[in-house]
């Protein structure tokens, strides 16, 4: 695939206590909705995501710690159909699948 | 049933709060990871995509109503409300939270039951035939000796750390139920020319990347001998095994390279050092566990039950369940009754804790508060009286598990694959459904008769797709899910590895290429008692590859 713009990418992990999927927000938190997820637009960005990801297992805050690959575009939509089921939940279980986004308040 | 001894009340007790203690370190930051990963899957608690999943053991598939029910109770209270029945007779839960691990292994061991031995590099839950004890065709009752072999391998300090996990199976009558060729050790228990009872014993089969059905090693091994010519077995794996490249540190690896009379060579070799340090148990040890699993107390029937026959002639829709779900007993008067967890277009294997508790209830009110768990993930209830199959069945309706497809087209066994596993390549589960659903005509069903159908959402086939008389393997292809189908596996006396047909299919056309193949072989067979294996195993791959790919 010929792409203009460098691969965009987010981080993604496993939240040690509970095994909860998260992102890693623009605000420097961990969520449970990829949508929330800060977007590296550039090579320094994923990196700089890269070595956040790697001080929070350090700090036994997350396990199983990746920078993946999202679409083009705003909002982070993950590009492989593994990251995708991992956002949500199983695909055979809908009524159990959670919402990219926080519920509206 | 088998009751624990104090000695493995104490043990699982310790471990539970040794591994309590673990996780808290690993709460606290004490423990790094690195150093708890090992730990927690010596204790059956892997990390999926969604969130930790826990292993239960089910030694040999024999559950007490009471530990369903607290089975059931846990999926309620730590899990979404269900769990998921395996092809390894364990229970899986898939959103477990670490920090309630301690209060949940706790709860567990107040039945008697844990997570050891279900993951790791040691001996691995001892598998065997779910109709042990019951079956007509039994030569002896399997959970004996398997029991004797768990008792001997729990935390056996030698295999504990073996170089790959180890898996042993047991079955108990000539017709193989515990598919003991693709185990590391499959131990088949047969009758010598002498009458005597023994123990023929298979090394270095397996699934995963490297399918192997195991060589006959020793044809007979008497009953006083088995855990020294066991051990022997083990001992020259673990000098040899190969630790340093995990794909080949599978005893299946060394037996394969050393060649079976080499490998059976070197055992003999080693026996008279195992049988002189004692590993054997004396023969009343073994009748007393044999004791545990004395028959219940039977009702005296006399065949043909009235109500039964007359329930049959009645309900024509009872009487086909019957035919594939009831099993014959040893006993007259009574059945062992398989449930069927492949409800048209459900999960292969889960159920939810209402379904538990019903099972579990239905255990105590008509078998004998006993229930089992087989390899093709559906649940046994071994004693049922004849009297009352019929209510057995309209209380199975009522919770959803009357499906009358045992050994059918739609009994089909499917891994977690990429909806919960966080190695696999495609998702297993939603083809299960649509092939369900596709072939849910129950009419068609018998018409096509005994086909089993496997799937495995990676190449470590937990999904048993080798043994598979069509094996579904998905695979990733740039990103996209295809799936590659292998015919003419078996995973019972007859054994075999299913053979890879051709390119895959997506998800879209894998429905449609199974119907083929099932189209083909219904042209293609020489009478309707011919299976679908059987038709295989005479004209082999090419007119089913031709109906999927053309003539080439
Ligand atoms: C979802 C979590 C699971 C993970 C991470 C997992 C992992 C694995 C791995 C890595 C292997 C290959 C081992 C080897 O070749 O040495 C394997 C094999 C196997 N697993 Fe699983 N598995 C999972 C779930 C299951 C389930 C749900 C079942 C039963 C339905 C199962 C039954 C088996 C069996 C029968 C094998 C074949 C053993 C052999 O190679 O002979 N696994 N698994
Ligand atoms: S076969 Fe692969 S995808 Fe399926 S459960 Fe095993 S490891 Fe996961």
């Amino acid at each position: 695939m010929a792409q203009a713009k460098p691969q965009n990418k987010i981080l993604t992990a496993n939240r040690l206590r509970n095994g909860e999927t998260v992102y890693y927000t623009a605000a420097g938190e961990w969520s449970p909705y990829v949508s929330e997820a800060r977007i590296a637009t550039t090579a320094e960005d994923a990196d700089a995501l890269a070595k956040i990801g790697a001080a929070a297992y350090a700090a036994n805050t997350v396990i199983d710690v990746a920078v993946i690959d999202v679409n083009p575009g705003a909002g982070a939509k993950p590009s492989h159909i593994r990251e995708v089921i991992r956002a949500t939940g199983p695909t055979v279980r809908v009524d159990l699948n959670k919402s990219v986004a926080p519920p509206q308040r | 049933m088998y009751i624990y001894d104090q000695f493995d009340h104490a043990i699982t007790k310790e471990r539970v709060a040794e591994f309590s203690q673990q996780v808290s370190r690993r709460l606290t930051g004490e423990l790094s990871e690195e150093q708890f990963r090992p730990l927690r899957l010596m204790n059956g608690l892997y990390l999926q995509l969604h969130a930790y999943m826990l292993r239960v053991a089910i030694p040999y598939g024999t559950l007490s109503s009471k530990q369903l029910h607290k089975l059931a109770d846990i999926a309620k209270k730590y899990d979404r409300d269900y769990a998921h029945f395996t092809t390894r007779q364990n229970i899986q839960y898939n959103w477990i939270k670490l920090d309630q691990v301690p209060d949940l292994l706790a709860e567990l061991a107040s039945v008697e039951m844990h997570a050891n031995q279900t993951s790791g590099n040691c001996i691995r839950n001892v598998t065997a035939d779910q109709f042990a004890g019951v079956a007509g065709d039994e030569i002896e009752d399997p959970r004996i000796i398997s029991e004797v072999i768990r008792q001997w391998s729990t935390f056996h300090p030698e295999f504990s750390f073996l170089p790959r996990k180890f898996k042993i199976a047991v079955t108990g009558a000539p017709k193989d139920r515990a598919a003991i060729q693709y185990h590391d050790i499959g131990i088949h228990i047969v009758k010598n020319d002498a009458g005597e009872t023994g123990y023929a014993i298979y090394v270095g089969g397996g699934m995963g990347r490297t399918p192997v059905v195991a060589p006959l090693i020793k044809p007979f091994v008497a009953r006083a001998d088995l855990l020294s010519y066991l051990e022997a077995c083990l001992r020259v794996y673990n000098l040899h095994g190969r630790r340093d490249n995990i794909y080949k540190a599978r005893i299946k690896i060394l037996v394969r390279d050393l060649g079976p009379a080499e490998y059976a060579r070197q055992v003999e070799e080693m026996w008279p050092m195992t049988r002189a340090a004692g590993v054997d148990v004396p023969a009343g040890e073994v009748a007393r566990i044999a004791a545990f699993f004395a028959p219940p107390a039977y009702d005296k029937i006399l065949e043909p039950v009235a109500a039964f026959t007359a329930a049959k002639a009645k309900y024509s829709a009872f009487a086909r369940w019957v035919q594939t779900n009831v099993h014959p007993h040893k006993v007259p008067g009574y059945g062992a009754v398989t449930i069927s967890l492949k409800p048209i277009g459900g999960i292969p294997g889960d159920a939810s804790s209402a379904q538990m508790h019903a099972i579990a209830d239905m255990a105590d009110t008509y078998s004998l508060g006993e229930v089992r768990v087989t390899h093709v993930q559906n649940l046994v209830l071994p004693n049922v009286k004849q009297a009352d199959l019929f209510a057995v069945w309209q209380r199975l309706g009522e919770i959803g598990f009357a499906e009358g497809n045992v050994g059918l087209i739609t009994d089909i066994i499917a891994c977690p694959g990429l909806d919960y596993c966080s190695l696999a390549n495609a998702r297993s589960i939603p083809i299960a459904q649509r092939l369900s659903q596709k072939f849910a005509d129950l009419d068609r069903q018998h018409n096509i008769g005994p086909l089993q159908i496997k799937i495995s959402g990676c190449i470590n086939a937990c999904g048993h797709h080798h043994a598979g008389h069509i094996g579904i393997l998905g695979v990733d292809k740039a990103g996209v899910e295809l799936y590659q189908l292998t015919l003419g596996g078996a995973g019972d006396e007859t054994a075999s590895i299913g053979q890879l047909l051709g390119p895959g299919f997506t998800s879209e056309d894998i429905v449609g290429a199974v119907d083929k193949l099932v189209n083909t072989y219904l042209d293609l067979r020489e009478k309707p008692s011919e299976t679908f294996l059987e038709a295989y195993r005479r004209v082999g791959p090419a007119p089913f590859k031709e109906s999927l790919y053309g003539r080439r």
